[in-house]
């Protein structure tokens, strides 16, 4: 077999993912995302939308990410109602994983805002309850 | 007094406070921090020299002494989960770390929930204090006290001390976040051949190759076939949720040395029985499929 790539190579890619992002991620001194246990999930805001969702045209620049939006813009009432694990949680003006999908949206560049959308959105999808969704969440990412 | 004078003055003010602040001391402050599987473990100490002074035990330190192995204020250690020291349970919280030092026979190390005391305290037994017989073994003399985690594991580490040729190695075990056992009575499901194929690009390789789960020891085992990388010969499915699965990767002990949670195995069951999985990683994307040929 010809491996096309090292584990240490796969390894930096993983890391070089993370590390792209890491610039725009600072929202704090000393903040940056990393993956992060802990925390209990938000009740989601009654009549919650996602009219602060980033669309499609303020992610022109960054095309591959439009798809996970998009999913997050049609389920904002369970996406409000996730703990986001990335340890973004305990930023101000931080509510749910909705937030990271709004303003700043950190969801543009950190692999674990944009996996735990796309894992409750593919999940809504299967018919799985926001407490379930959580559950995946937490046993995935906490 | 000049102004030129006056204003040196003004400027030498900062100098005066930032080298009051330093101090050169026979016992300079230090700290040691680990983390093993989340579990963080920090010995906050001072670190005597032996300065030529001979036989630091017995003279420096006497025969019977409740002594902390360090100096000025007492040794630390901080573990910030419940853990096992030389097989004792210690609740997570902050000690004060003291030794009672014979000449013959095992020391006792004493562990006292009052962190903060000061090296002359040499607290009396209370029932508060872990106790508990530590063995001391010989090395090449150390000139300065050392706490330091020497070997680390999937479970724990040695936590060691040594001063002069005074070593004392403290096997360290904290709680495990997963657990590599596996039911027999659960594995058929899984068990098998499946035509595997990796979907990111540069990964592995582009052709299919066999994904193969067994059940060995008590857990659920899998390798590929041929492997993508050599450290990942075999590997522990371990559980995080209904059939979905992180692997362990194992040495060549067979022992699980690296978790990797960015890579999820999702089997997908049909009829009680996996019928396909997907390995996705931290963005939830898919990087391999796979589908079972036996």
């Amino acid at each position: 077999m010809q491996a096309v790539c090292s584990r240490r190579g796969f390894l930096a890619w993983a890391g070089g993912v993370l590390a792209a992002g890491a610039p725009f991620l600072r929202r704090s001194p000393g903040h940056r995302c990393h993956a992060s246990a802990g925390g209990s999930h938000p009740t989601p805001r009654p009549g919650i939308t996602a009219a602060k969702v980033l669309t499609r045209d303020q992610l022109a620049d960054t095309p591959a990410i439009i798809p996970v939006f998009d999913q997050v813009r049609e389920i904002p009432e369970i996406v409000d109602g996730i703990r986001c694990q990335c340890g973004c949680a305990d930023l101000e003006g931080f509510y749910s994983l909705l937030s990271c999908y709004e303003g700043d949206a950190m969801a543009r560049h950190c692999p674990v805002c944009q996996g735990q959308g796309r894992l409750a959105a593919r999940l809504h999808k299967d018919g799985k309850s926001l407490d379930e969704i959580r559950a995946a969440i937490d046993a995935r990412y906490g | 007094m000049s102004l030129v004078r006056w204003a040196s003055g003004l400027l030498a003010l900062p100098l005066l406070t930032a080298s009051s602040a330093a101090q050169i001391r026979a016992s300079e402050a230090a700290s040691v921090s680990q983390t093993v599987d989340g579990t963080k473990l920090t010995v906050t100490y001072s670190r005597p020299r032996g300065r030529s002074r001979d036989s630091l035990f017995g003279k420096v330190v006497t025969w019977g002494e409740v002594w902390t192995p360090g100096a000025n204020m007492a040794t630390t250690l901080e573990a910030s989960k419940n853990i096992k020291l030389a097989g004792h349970p210690i609740p997570k919280g902050k000690y004060s770390l003291w030794m009672v030092v014979r000449q013959q026979g095992d020391w006792t190390l004493v562990l006292d929930p009052r962190a903060e005391l000061f090296h002359m305290a040499h607290p009396d037994s209370t029932a508060q204090q872990i106790r508990f017989p530590v063995q001391r073994a010989e090395r090449p003399f150390a000139e300065v006290l050392t706490w330091s985690f020497p070997e680390i594991r999937r479970t724990g580490a040695t936590l060691a001390f040594q001063w002069g040729s005074v070593y004392i190695p403290l096997e360290l075990e904290v709680e495990p976040s997963y657990s590599v056992a596996f039911p027999a009575a659960e594995s058929a499901p899984y068990l098998g051949q499946y035509e595997y194929k990796w979907s990111m690009p540069g990964v592995g390789d582009p052709k299919p190759v066999a994904f193969i789960v067994s059940y060995e020891n008590g857990t659920l085992l899998a390798r590929w076939d041929p492997v993508p990388y050599p450290e990942w010969s075999r590997f522990v499915l371990i559980r995080i949720a209904p059939n979905w699965f992180v692997p362990g990767f194992l040495d060549d002990k067979g022992e699980v040395y690296e978790v990797e949670k960015g890579m999820v195995f999702e089997f997908k069951l049909t009829s009680g029985r996996a019928a396909e999985l997907e390995v996705r990683g931290e963005d939830d994307k898919v990087m391999a499929s796979a589908k079972r040929k036996s």
